[in-house]
């Protein structure tokens, strides 16, 4: 026996969906870590077009802009659809997560598709020059990202469809929320560079 | 709301508390459940314990090349194998022993020092653990079917390209990259979470415990600075050997110059990585020894930061003789030589923190005081590299070699190895023989300084790094024999050190709960510490809530330890939250990285084996999320 001082915080409520939460923070983190990656491949890029006489070069044809436009307009519109699933998860509202989250997938795989449309209508590979290789390397790693996180999300929506959730489910679908609108917000740069960037920057000299 | 002024007083039962506490947080038993572990210490244990085990086959490889040196002209070993050698040595240093060991120290601590009972994220830890484990074997198993990298630590193209390495060696070392970049990232978001969310009540910003101030800032220099390696070594450099990218290829409008700026905005961060938790450790050890609060807490804490930010504007020093513009080098060497600033604050706390104390001559002390003084020597020798004419004379000379050593070796190993002595108590419960540790610091001190000081002059008699032998003529005989019997000193002086850890850790003193009368909360736990830490969470009533009269102690009652149950508390004030429930072992996060591996171990031959990795991945992951039964609301 020892006596002590002591501070009762039985009173304190178990779980939590919000900010305060530790996964919101680490899943926070991790964003850093990929938005880190992005930013570097953005200065690639530039540091590539600075070492290139001809952007694009001889024979590549300047992109689409249209079906890059209409995919980035997608993937904004499916930041609803997440945006109504963590707030269905925060007052524990199984249908408003359900909605939100197949709304979100939707959206977001409809996107998927007019990317996969518009990649084949470039005329380039990886191996054409350091400009396919940098344009490349952004879409696939940022797609990679996209698939994994709609793979997650497919996961959520089976968990909340056979009923298995609980308190940390929901934290889930709430961090999930803070990963989507992460990788919407860093493709918008993204987009701009690879769908407009040699209209911008490009020609020779 | 923190706490009521004047917390009643109660009679606790911690035999009891014990007895239901030990039941929840016990590990599964059986070989799975080796496997299934997920409580911090154990898995801090392993880091450390690996890390050391790579360590000394850093050191054998060490060994071969100062051997292979130690003469001119000599044929120990073959030029390929020097290579290897000298690349797995490298690598092996700052990948598999360096980074992971302060991750260990951290992920051991961490939690003790901010007063729960685990990290954050504890699946997320073990599955950290074991892709450092599976990517540190995978360089090894390379290196004995003779297909270990041997294009130097940082696989510069071209050398390192597909034209000039052809072969698998170099992509063997792009993929080891991933497996400790991706360990390294889920401590630090792990690390992260748990200092700013977990902190015991009362444990406010200004009175977090220093080592856990410096995990908290190397964990955000390695979520910011460790992307960069993974882009240049698997991005550029594999991709461009695999598939036939062309990101290090001038011929097709890359740049091998561009994979050394992005292979450096991380390696230079790198370095800081290593060395911020070390700092964190000497300002610990030194306030415990010296029984006084640090001198200047927030100037230490700002330093920390100021360290941390200049050391994302370092890394072209390490290119000045690239042919970069001249104006860019020189803001370069304006940044370099500021870091001596945030350096020198530290180094007058703690002066003035000794000054001021009553210090005590532990073995933990006398390393800190080896660091001290290495690590300045090892600092001048910075500045004078960070003048642009002084470093295109010594760049890529022994100069350079001595000079990381005494930065790394002063100021990483020293200060960890203080930090060993300091803590091994807590972390085994019996104290290390002081006699003996006090030897293989003067062993380790004398051959330190006789291995790497004469690689100055070496380096500027003008003989190369990275070079497997020498003629005779050129003068270089004596310094090199020096520092080869310097290096096997060192050995000496290791072997010392393990026979002490073996010997003490079976027939040590026992250590008590407190055997330094420290002041943070991980010496209120037992040593060893149970696994789940403490019997009541503690509060933290001051920076150095043990130094307080015992009257004012204060424990949090309330939680349902039934199951494994912590709290969370606000960022700033660490002012109660919620109550959160950590998850038990599982054999997922294992599954999970081998899974993961399989793929990503492949695809140094195919680039389709990452979508193997990929599916392999999610059912890893599946298995790990999903749900076992259905979760109480309350």
């Amino acid at each position: 026996m020892t006596r002590l001082r002591t501070l009762d915080l039985s009173a304190l409520p178990a779980g939590n969906v919000s900010y305060q939460h530790p996964l919101w923070w680490g899943q926070l983190f991790l964003a850093f870590t990929e938005g880190s990656v992005f930013c570097i491949l953005i200065a690639m890029y530039f540091y590539i077009r600075l070492s290139m006489d001809v952007w694009p070069p001889p024979g590549v044809q300047l992109p689409q802009t249209l079906l890059p436009t209409v995919c980035t307009v997608l993937l904004i519109l499916s930041c609803a659809g997440s945006y109504i699933a963590s707030e269905g998860a925060k007052k524990d509202d199984r249908t408003r997560v359900l909605l939100g989250l197949l709304l979100n997938v939707v959206l977001a795989t409809a996107a998927m598709v007019l990317r996969l449309v518009a990649l084949r209508q470039w005329n380039f590979s990886w191996r054409t020059t350091a400009y396919g290789s940098i344009n490349w390397a952004i879409l696939f790693l940022h797609t990679v990202d996209v698939i994994a996180d709609l793979l997650f999300t497919v996961v959520l929506i089976l968990i909340f469809a056979v009923g298995r959730h609980g308190p940390k489910q929901r934290i889930g679908v709430h961090v999930d929320s803070v990963v989507w609108y992460f990788l919407v917000l860093i493709w918008i740069p993204l987009y701009v560079i690879t769908a407009w960037g040699p209209w911008i920057t490009g020609g020779s000299g | 709301m923190i706490a009521p002024a004047e917390p009643p007083l109660r009679e606790l039962d911690d035999q009891r508390q014990h007895e239901v506490l030990d039941r929840v947080w016990a590990h599964k038993p059986g070989l799975s459940g080796w496997f299934s572990v997920t409580t911090h210490q154990a898995i801090g244990m392993r880091y450390i314990v690996t890390a050391f085990l790579f360590l000394l086959a850093g050191g054998v490889e060490a060994l071969l090349m100062r051997l292979q040196l130690a003469r001119a002209d000599n044929h120990f070993l073959s030029p390929d194998k020097y290579n290897q050698i000298f690349t797995t040595h490298g690598t092996t240093m700052m990948f598999l022993f360096a980074v992971p060991v302060m991750e260990g120290m951290g992920v051991y601590l961490v939690p003790l020092m901010v007063g729960t009972r685990n990290v954050a994220f504890p699946r997320l830890n073990a599955f950290g653990y074991w892709m450092y484990v599976i990517g540190g074997l995978f360089l090894y198993a390379a290196l004995f079917v003779n297909s270990g990298p041997d294009a130097g630590w940082f696989a510069y193209p071209p050398l390192s390209g597909p034209q000039y390495s052809p072969g698998k060696r170099v992509d063997v070392w792009a993929q080891m990259i991933t497996f400790t970049e991706i360990s390294a990232m889920c401590v630090a978001a792990e690390l992260a979470a748990t200092i700013l969310k977990m902190r015991a009540p009362g444990m406010t910003l200004n009175r977090i415990p220093m080592f856990c101030w410096g995990m908290l800032i190397q964990s955000f220099m390695v979520l910011f600075a460790m992307p960069a390696v993974m882009v240049a070594s698997t991005v550029m450099l594999l991709t461009d050997r695999t598939i036939g990218t062309h990101f290090v290829n001038p011929a097709a409008g890359g740049d091998p110059l561009l994979y050394q700026h992005v292979f450096w905005f991380f390696g230079h961060p790198e370095v800081y990585i290593i060395f911020i938790p070390a700092l964190g450790m000497v300002s610990s050890i030194l306030e415990t020894n010296c029984r006084r609060g640090i001198f200047g807490y927030i100037a230490m804490v700002m330093s920390l930061v100021a360290t941390a930010f200049i050391g994302f504007g370092l890394w072209v020093h390490h290119m000045f003789a690239t042919g970069l513009p001249q104006i860019g080098e020189a803001y370069f060497t304006a940044s370099s030589m500021m870091i001596a600033i945030a350096s020198g604050v530290q180094i007058f706390c703690w002066i003035a923190t000794i000054w001021s104390g009553r210090i005590r001559f532990t073995a933990s002390v006398h390393f800190v005081l080896g660091f001290v003084f290495i690590f300045v020597m090892g600092g001048m020798t910075g500045v004078m590299l960070a003048a642009i004419p002084i470093d295109l004379q010594v760049h890529d000379t022994y100069f350079v070699v001595a000079h990381f050593h005494y930065v790394l070796i002063g100021g990483a190993l020293f200060p960890l190895f203080g930090g060993f002595h300091h803590w091994f108590p807590k972390m085994t419960g019996r104290m290390l023989d002081e006699t003996l540790a006090k030897i293989s610091f003067w062993i380790l001190f004398v051959g330190f300084n006789l291995t790497f000081f004469p690689m100055h002059i070496l380096g500027l008699k003008g003989m190369p790094r990275r070079v497997y032998t020498y003629p005779g003529e050129m003068g270089w005989d004596p310094g090199n024999r020096l520092a080869t019997v310097g290096a096997f000193l060192i050995a000496i002086g290791g072997m010392v050190f393990i026979a002490n850890v073996l010997r003490s850790r079976r027939l040590g003193a026992v250590a008590g709960r407190n055997p330094w009368y420290a002041g943070t909360l991980e010496w209120v736990a037992s040593s060893p510490p149970a696994n789940y830490n403490f019997e009541f969470l503690p509060v933290a009533t001051g920076r150095y809530p043990l130094w307080a009269a015992h009257e004012d102690r204060t424990v949090v009652t309330g939680l349902n330890n039934t199951r494994r149950e912590v709290l969370v508390t606000t960022l700033m004030d660490a002012a109660p939250c919620f109550r959160y429930i950590l998850p038990g072992s599982s054999i997922w996060p294992f599954v999970t990285s081998l899974l993961l591996s399989i793929g990503l171990i492949g695809s140094i031959f195919q680039f389709w084996w990452y979508y193997v990795s990929m599916g392999l991945g999610i059912i890893g992951f599946v298995g790990w999320f999903w749900p076992r039964t259905k979760e109480p609301s309350r």
